[in-house]
């Protein structure tokens, strides 16, 4: 492929291009950060990336919500429902690990007086 | 040294994946692969055409998360319980006389103005809550959604009047009865299609005639968003109570 | 799909997505996170999907935000 289909394509498929882009921000905080609560943010960025690119994957140009309202004929065209509905448990799980996360950092602060990584490698060792 | 490594290896893994998403099919296409499915066995045709029939619901959603694909549904109260269960066993409960907590010092609790609103507004916010959940089959909306609004208020709430005035109103011994609400609901209807003769999780069964399954399964329905909204909105209010705490020795 | 309004929303949030990266100060950081939930919440909506903009706007500001906010108080504000 030249350079001209290559941007082409990734114009139509924005969407998917910004996911990946929040996917690498989310990770390179989880990575590079030392505070816990910032490597949790990064976590959060990730997951959200991950949902934006599977809800973008179903939808449809001119495509309405999948909900039978008034007056919507049999052969209008809706967006893919599947994809929502496993999102909504996405979601439900995500704020899940959000809640038992920070309260075990509460915990790790209490003990320890410190949220940094590198400072509690350091302090298991001795 | 360490921050040039990280960089670099970011960076390929970067390329790797705008390489796979620009080979991807065309967003926004009605007849690519990933709104259609395999021609033939395609799962999304049947669910919208045969949805509102065969559920009872018109959200579509809905139907899907509560018949098609009950199973994840299950699992998702279980976990959302489980969180509760996990933040409990590392932090303990409040107690009434010997919990308190730095919030009695807010500046905000002495301002007439947020007073005043708050006390309008509340009514309203947990009229709206039950409003999403009630509607969760006919337009969008849901058991989660409304119980997640009401944990909002709640939260407003504790926020404003301080602790341990909301500890009298939301009192320990009253909350512990209904947050295992939502799965021990889920599972008690999914049962109940065990005992008439078909699977676990059908909400319309060959004895009774049309117009009856939709009436039972669209109550059936009702009942697990209402479960769902009540332990989801307990559930996250307890989690605040219990992270606010100040007692611990 | 206004394909411009989405064009305009995905690069702000590539944008409030490199400021939490980057700020020192941990209760600004949860902030501006509240306000990425706020416009992915605009983007759902914008993609047809009423129900997950309700979730994410109802979770995102309603419990994440007001989750670390009180784990902030409860430890350090600043990061290092």
């Amino acid at each position: 492929m030249n350079y001209m289909q290559v941007i082409d394509k990734a114009g139509t498929n924005f969407n998917y291009v910004i996911a990946v882009t929040l996917f690498i921000i989310g990770l390179y905080t989880v990575v590079a950060k030392d505070n816990l609560i910032k490597k949790f943010m990064g976590l959060n960025i990730m997951e959200t990336a991950c949902f934006l690119l599977y809800i973008s994957m179903g939808a449809v140009k001119g495509g309405k919500a999948p909900i039978w309202t008034e007056g919507l004929k049999k052969s209008t065209v809706f967006v893919n429902p599947i994809p929502q509905a496993l999102i909504l448990t996405g979601i439900v799980v995500a704020v899940s690990t959000t809640a038992l996360a920070l309260s075990l950092m509460i915990k790790i602060y209490e003990h320890c007086e410190t949220l940094d990584a590198e400072k509690l490698k350091r302090l298991e060792t001795e | 040294m360490r921050k040039v490594v990280v960089l670099c290896s970011l960076l390929i893994c970067y390329v790797l994946l705008l390489f796979a998403v620009v080979n991807m099919p065309s967003m926004g296409d009605p007849d690519s692969i990933t709104i259609k499915g395999p021609p033939g066995r395609g799962a999304v045709p049947r669910y919208l055409e045969k949805g509102a029939e065969e559920c009872g619901g018109e959200n579509i959603i809905t139907d899907i998360i509560l018949n098609y694909r009950g199973y994840d549904t299950n699992g998702e109260v279980t976990v959302i319980f489980t969180a509760l269960i996990g933040v409990l066993a590392v932090l303990n409960r409040e107690r009434k006389k010997i919990s308190f907590s730095d919030m009695e010092q807010s500046p905000v609790k002495h301002s007439v103005i947020v007073y005043t609103i708050v006390r309008i507004l509340l009514p309203f916010i947990f009229i709206f809550s039950l409003y999403v959940i009630l509607f969760g089959e006919v337009g969008p909306g849901g058991g989660f959604q409304g119980g997640t609004i009401a944990a909002a208020a709640a939260i407003i709430f504790i926020l404003v009047f301080g602790y341990s005035y909301s500890i009298g109103k939301f009192p320990t011994s009253w909350r512990i009865n209904f947050e295992g609400i939502a799965p021990l609901t889920f599972i008690a209807m999914g049962l109940i299609g065990l005992f008439l003769g078909k699977n676990y999780l059908t909400f319309m069964f060959p004895q009774f005639s049309h117009t009856t399954n939709l009436t039972i399964a669209r109550s059936m329905l009702m009942i697990i968003e209402i479960a769902i909204g009540v332990g989801g909105a307990f559930i996250f209010t307890s989690i605040f109570f219990a992270m606010q705490r100040e007692d611990r020795s | 799909m206004i394909w411009r309004l989405d064009i305009i929303l995905l690069l702000f949030l590539v944008a409030t997505a490199l400021i939490v990266v980057r700020t020192k100060d941990l209760l600004a950081a949860a902030l501006i996170f509240g306000a990425y939930s706020l416009i992915m919440c605009i983007v759902w909506q914008q993609l047809s999907a009423p129900d997950i903009a309700l979730t994410e706007a109802a979770v995102g500001a309603g419990v994440t935000t007001v989750l670390f906010i009180v784990t902030i108080s409860k430890t350090t504000r600043r990061e290092e």
